[in-house]
């Protein structure tokens, strides 16, 4: 075990006017330090596409999993793949990436666009060996990573932006590359990557994909632990006790809730400076201070504003620049969960707020108790690792 | 003088920003912006009325129909 994680974020675009996407991706994480990674391309696009390289990412990815050798894999997917009538052909091509301990990985390639590796910034061109299997030849690297690496893997649907549009010949490699170089920033996620190249890649097919076009980023990046406590002990002599463990972790603390800040303040022997209401975002309450304590907030309405960020970022992420350089507090939330943490600790209070059941209220206990559930659940999808704690 | 309007989970949905932007507006069309301290607070404890208003350690609970008659009542006789 190393204080390594490695961060997965993927996304397609559609071809024009198609509902289905013909690439797939599948993620499997095998234990916290190893996972297997598969894009794949299914032949042609719509219905027929999206069955083909769905079978082939679940397939692969699941043999893979199981330490299958790629020779098992890559026959194993030619007899199971269903044969395109007009063309005769059972066809999807593929990237495998299995990350080991955070620290090594396999690449396998078969016709999809050469994986870039971006190093510190600049590409790093890593060396391949080719092994025929059947009628295919599969381009296999092996190679030592470093933190800070980022794997991105994308279909051809990528390269073939703006062609005949605004490039003549398409998006080259050496572009996507440059482009991957210019967006570096250490402080990136991998799904926020994965969006800028796409939506760059959707510009210049000026808005109507000629294909479907899939990214899919795998970043190695250093463990970060976050903990966010909401609601008091429903048992009031648990308060020191439940303050103790939770100021005792590791990493930044969040606090959410009126009466938790204040004993959570209590708790630290500060004040809990709430100071002239500052509201950058007319629905979400505004945040407060306390030292020693990196973000306190309000907390059912501002926990249910980050669960709608957090539904969307693990989804489409279609509402990214609407919280990640906003102020309000769960603009500020949303930024700590989803991008600097890796591993998220909840403490989470029973207490009923007798204020909260007023049957006027859009707000009581079952509700919070689901938002905790339902936003873990999403920080899951995201690959996170998440514990919840109950006092 | 200090007056704490809180902005709890209650409150807020009550309407704690339109409290706090009327408080702003009255005090500046009564001219005693800079002798009034308008302050945010987390929960006061006492959500089933209206939005909690804190003046001299006594809690009031205020909506926007009766906020006119508490600036008059409450503040200008107090300043």
């Amino acid at each position: 075990m190393n204080d390594l994680c490695t961060d997965v974020g993927y996304m397609s675009v559609n071809k024009f006017a198609e509902q289905l996407c013909g690439d797939h991706v599948e993620v499997v994480r095998q234990d916290e330090n190893a996972l297997v990674a598969v894009l794949a391309d299914g032949l042609g696009s719509g219905v027929k596409a999206s069955i083909l390289s769905t079978l082939t990412a679940k397939l692969i990815s699941t043999m893979v999993a199981n330490s299958l050798s790629l020779k098992e894999c890559v026959e194993a997917m030619a007899a199971t793949l269903p044969i395109c009538k007009t063309r005769q052909i059972a066809y999807s091509t593929f990237t495998i990436l299995r990350i080991d301990e955070n620290l090594e990985a396999e690449l396998i390639q078969f016709d999809n666009p050469k994986a870039i590796l971006v190093r510190g910034g600049t590409s790093f061109d890593y060396p391949q060996t080719s092994e025929i299997i059947g009628d295919k030849t599969i381009f296999k690297s092996k190679l030592q990573l470093h933190e800070g690496d980022t794997f991105v893997a994308f279909s051809d649907g990528v390269e073939h932006a703006g062609v005949g549009l605004s490039l003549n010949f398409g998006w080259r490699r050496e572009e996507i590359t440059a482009f991957l170089e210019a967006i570096h920033d250490p402080t990136r996620t991998a799904k926020t990557i994965s969006a800028m190249l796409l939506d760059e890649c959707r510009t210049l097919y000026e808005g109507k994909p000629g294909d479907d076009a899939t990214v899919c980023t795998v970043k190695i990046r250093r463990r970060t632990p976050m903990n966010l406590m909401i609601g008091p002990p429903s048992d009031p002599a648990d308060v020191n006790r439940m303050m103790a463990l939770f100021f005792s972790k590791e990493g930044k603390h969040i606090v959410c809730g009126g009466t938790t800040s204040t004993l959570a303040a209590d708790y630290l022997k500060k004040p809990l400076s709430t100071s002239m209401p500052c509201y950058v975002a007319p629905d979400i309450p505004p945040t407060a201070e306390i030292e020693g304590v990196d973000l306190v907030t309000e907390g059912v309405i501002t926990i249910n504003k980050v669960l709608e960020y957090a539904r969307d970022y693990a989804g489409p992420n279609t509402r990214y620049e609407q919280w990640c350089a906003r102020e309000d507090g769960a603009s500020k939330i949303a930024c700590l969960l989803f991008e600097e943490a890796s591993d998220i600790s909840f403490f989470v209070g029973r207490a009923v707020n007798p204020a909260h059941q007023n049957p006027h209220l859009p707000i009581n206990f079952s509700i919070k108790m689901n938002l905790v559930e339902e936003l873990s659940q999403c920080l899951r999808q995201m690959g996170k690792n998440v514990k919840i704690s109950y006092f | 003088m200090k007056v704490t309007v809180c902005l709890g989970s209650s409150c807020h949905l009550k309407g704690s920003k339109a409290v706090v932007e009327a408080l702003q507006r009255m005090a500046e069309e009564h001219g005693v912006s800079e002798k009034l301290k308008l302050c945010g607070a987390f929960c006061m404890g006492n959500c089933t009325g209206g939005v909690c208003v804190k003046l001299e350690e006594k809690i009031f609970s205020l909506c926007l129909d009766n906020l006119d008659v508490f600036f008059e009542k409450e503040i200008m006789t107090r300043l």
